[in-house]
């Protein structure tokens, strides 16, 4: 879509010089965007260039340490609720809506309309009613909001931010768990929105979104702005060279040569809530990657296939040195050699306010024993040597996991994994809120794993890593493998398409 | 950014700014909820010895250890749910009162030995449904443990009708009971064993690694590969076993069992482990804290009784030292944080 400059209205929201960090850690770095009345402006970046939070500062759920957000020229206080009465909203990148509560109370959730402390039910219903009117979505009022797809949870979260009746509008990648028809209706939306004289900031990953929306794109890496121009002067591949910082395609030289050998794990048929007969080999000393957007069921593929989560379907065998062996139950997967390096390290895979040697010893405590006793000399010994191999830094086994940083306690969780040697390792979202030196840490053992011969499964919403580490990608969409890519044939946009359902034709 | 550099520094950081933050009231608070119980127990003490008249005799320190024993044998035993993370085991009142009846009335007729058997099988036959409830179907420990107390007296008093029982007049029971080792009875004997013996077993075996990583995160103990179920269980285990070695300690003492004789054991239990410092919200903690909580208690309420302070009274110091304890506990993980 091509739009002159002069089409739109005066400058809505300003954000100067905004600088926020966390803990030492700089995630957005004295960025300024201004955005006009009427104008979409598209903001991308990899995972953790700092989107997310620049979008929190200028909803004021996080307060910037320097710089300051404007609204026509005025400065918003501090404070989510003082962002909101300025027409600032944001519709949230997770879904934080109560299931069971009706898609009306959802949209007034907050803001219920009150008449001397008791709640005025007609009116909440005018409201959220005239809320899914601007939007043009049709659904129930009075439904649960548990009951709808995830499609229309979306939607009704959108229908939340309308409702409060803003000027500037925030969407944290709306389209990432939507079908290719849903992503149309969402974005004509967004252009019917713009049109009345919002001001539009649309975050995504998808560049052709960007390009066929969005009138003007701001770029950032590593929580500085990179650039910041109209659409038209840029080509898509230039805006994803300057999100990731180097050309793609380039970087050849450091994928893996290392030649697989016997298939290790087998799964077959695998079906589980939102798996639908899914069948993965993995050979030892090969890296298969599981791309696909999120929601596309690739944690529960992965968590079905080592018995974390209960199957309905499906076999799962492990061959080592010609023995093979049916794995069940996840205690038996992890007594017969496989790892798991789950999602969510924080919640599934540390002990935080336990040590690095007992978050090591937790997997290994049966060979770090006597007759059930701990050996405490051994114990030590062991924690620590994994611990340097690692590059944990500090590396202080007594040290509680908790006090080290994203990328220091990911490495935690692979050191406790790696004293076991396994034979097949998961690995969920590996860097994921990790700092760059770390994630080429990490990326640096995943290799080493690979090459000592262990099979590995990666799960990555990060493209450059998943091309990077993968020798064989299988992309799912929906609980289905919608396409297996040799090393060769990957690419973002062949991972894009079948991810996406969408044949994406990139303009050069 | 360069890589290496940046990512050292951050961590040094982070892990210097968790030492250097200034002290404040909060954390003042904090600290005391997991130290106060070496500072508050040595400075009642001392009060005591200065200030109440009999607290400093031989046989008022001895009897104040003999009639802690069966409270403070079932609190070490307890703080091993507590710090797996299922606040507590109510059933304890129970269990108390089936391990005494049983010792007594069963070894009246078949023997002593089979009674100890028999009130194992009951012990075991609690954990059993204790651990299943809470561990692999993940009921509430607190109501659950209400309901097997109810199901426990339930079934004691059927058998029993409610009546007393009496052990025979020159039997070892008796004999234990009344025993001493110079001026200590076999009761505090028996709590010094068994606090030193569950200490061990918390600190050096995996089992009781397993309560503790359970304690702080469930999910990443089962993802270590463990099987939570029976860690749950076994945290109910050694409670029961603990309640049954208290049982016995208690019908000891005056060679009779009722079914009622467990009442109060479950809250007085707890304010040992709690004031001891070690926390309701699992993971941290210790068996000799239990023992320090058990014996602050003890003391203070034997200072109570000695300055003549009614039982309402000294009901009343209890809780409100409960009160005061747990806020401390939910504080000191907020600060922590």
């Amino acid at each position: 879509m091509v739009t002159a400059e002069s089409e739109f209205g005066p400058v809505l929201i300003e954000a100067d010089a905004i600088t926020k960090s966390f803990g030492g850690a700089v995630a957005v770095d004295n960025v300024s965007i201004s955005v006009r009345a009427g104008e979409i402006y598209g903001l991308v970046g990899e995972n953790g260039a700092g989107k997310s939070t620049l979008m929190r500062v200028l909803a004021g759920i996080l307060s910037p340490d320097q710089g300051e957000v404007r609204v026509d020229g005025k400065p918003v206080q501090p404070g989510a609720r003082a962002a909101i009465s300025a027409g600032i909203s944001l519709v949230h990148q997770e879904l934080s809506l109560v299931p069971e509560m009706t898609v009306a109370e959802n949209i007034l959730l907050g803001s219920f309309p009150t008449k001397v402390g008791f709640t005025e039910y007609r009116k909440l219903r005018q409201i959220a009613a005239d809320a899914l009117a601007e939007i043009g979505v049709g659904v129930d009022l009075d439904e649960r909001v548990g009951r709808l797809s995830v499609a229309l949870r979306q939607f009704v979260e959108i229908a939340r931010a309308v409702a409060k009746k803003p000027r500037i509008l925030i969407f944290d990648e709306p389209t990432a768990t939507l079908t290719p028809a849903e992503t149309d209706y969402l974005l004509a939306m967004l252009r019917r929105l713009a049109d009345g004289g919002m001001a539009i900031i649309y975050i995504s990953h998808r560049i052709p979104e960007i390009f066929s929306t969005c009138s003007t794109v701001a770029i950032l890496r590593d929580g500085k702005l990179v650039r910041s121009s109209s659409i038209d002067s840029l080509t898509p591949s230039q805006v994803v060279d300057q999100m990731v910082g180097r050309e793609l395609g380039l970087d050849l030289a450091t994928k893996r040569t290392a030649t697989p050998g016997a298939v290790v794990l087998d799964a077959q048929g695998i079906t589980a809530p939102k798996v639908n007969n899914v069948s993965v080999q993995v050979r030892s000393g090969e890296i298969v990657g599981l791309g696909g957007l999120v929601g596309a069921g690739r944690s529960e593929l992965v968590r079905a296939i080592i018995g974390a989560d209960d199957r309905t379907a499906g076999s799962v065998t492990l061959t080592h040195n010609g023995e093979t062996i049916t794995i069940g139950s996840y205690q038996s997967a992890v007594r017969n050699g496989v790892a798991y390096v789950p999602e969510e390290r924080r919640i599934d895979g540390l002990a935080l306010s336990m040590s690095v040697e007992d978050n090591i010893r937790l997997p290994n405590r049966k060979e770090l024993s006597v007759a059930g006793f701990k050996v405490g000399s051994k114990t030590a010994q062991v924690a620590q040597l994994l611990a340097d191999k690692v590059g944990l830094r500090p590396p202080e086994i007594r040290r509680d996991v908790g006090e080290y940083s994203g990328g220091n306690q990911q490495k935690v969780v692979l050191a406790k994994w790696l004293g076991r040697r396994p034979k097949f390792i998961v690995l969920d979202e590996p860097t994921r809120g990790v700092d760059v030196g770390a994630k080429a840490e990490i990326h640096r053992l995943v290799k080493e794993i690979a090459d000592q011969g262990t099979a590995v499964l990666i799960v990555s919403s990060d493209l450059p890593e998943l091309l990077e580490l993968s020798d064989t990608i299988h992309v799912m969409r929906d609980g289905h493998v919608t396409g297996t890519l040799s090393k060769e044939e990957a690419s973002e946009k062949s991972v894009m398409s079948l991810a996406s359902g969408e044949t994406i034709v990139r303009s050069s | 950014m360069t890589t290496k550099g940046t990512n050292a520094e951050t961590t040094m950081t982070e892990v210097g700014a968790t030492q250097k933050s200034s002290i404040g009231v909060a954390e003042i608070l904090a600290w005391s909820s997991r130290n106060g119980v070496f500072v508050f127990t040595a400075l009642l003490i001392i009060a005591a010895l200065v200030f109440v008249d009999g607290f400093a005799s031989l046989i008022n320190v001895t009897d104040v250890f003999h009639r802690a024993a069966p409270v403070g044998i079932v609190a070490v035993g307890m703080t091993f749910v507590v710090i797996s993370g299922n606040y507590l085991d109510l059933s304890v009142v129970a269990q108390v009162a089936t391990a005494g009846v049983i010792l007594i009335a069963v070894s009246n007729t078949h023997g002593i030995f089979i009674a100890m058997v028999a009130a194992l099988m009951a012990a075991i036959l609690f954990a059993l449904v204790n651990g299943i409830a809470v561990g692999v179907f993940k009921a509430n420990a607190v109501i659950v443990t209400l309901a097997t107390t109810f199901i426990g007296l339930g079934v004691l008093r059927y058998f029993s009708g409610g009546s007393i029982f009496f052990g025979p007049p020159d039997g070892i029971i008796k004999a234990f009971g009344m025993g001493k080792v110079g001026p200590i009875p076999y009761s505090a004997i028996v709590l010094l064993v068994m606090t030193i013996l569950l200490s061990i077993l918390l600190n050096r075996t995996n089992f009781g690694f397993l309560i503790r990583s359970f304690g702080v995160n469930e999910s990443a103990t089962r993802l270590g590969g463990s099987n939570t179920a029976l860690i749950v269980f076994g945290a109910f285990l050694v409670t029961a076993i603990a309640a049954m070695v208290a049982g016995f300690v208690l019908a000891a003492f005056s060679n009779t069992a009722v079914s009622n004789d467990g009442v109060g054991y479950d809250f007085r239990a707890l304010a040992a482990i709690i004031v001891g410092g070690t926390s309701v919200f699992g993971g941290r903690g210790s068996v000799f804290r239990t023992l320090l909580g058990v014996i602050f208690v003890s003391v203070l309420t034997n200072i109570l009784v000695l300055s003549g302070i009614s039982f309402g009274y000294q009901q009343i110091a209890l809780g409100a030292l409960i009160v005061f304890a747990v806020s401390l506990d939910a504080i000191g993980r907020k600060v922590a944080r």
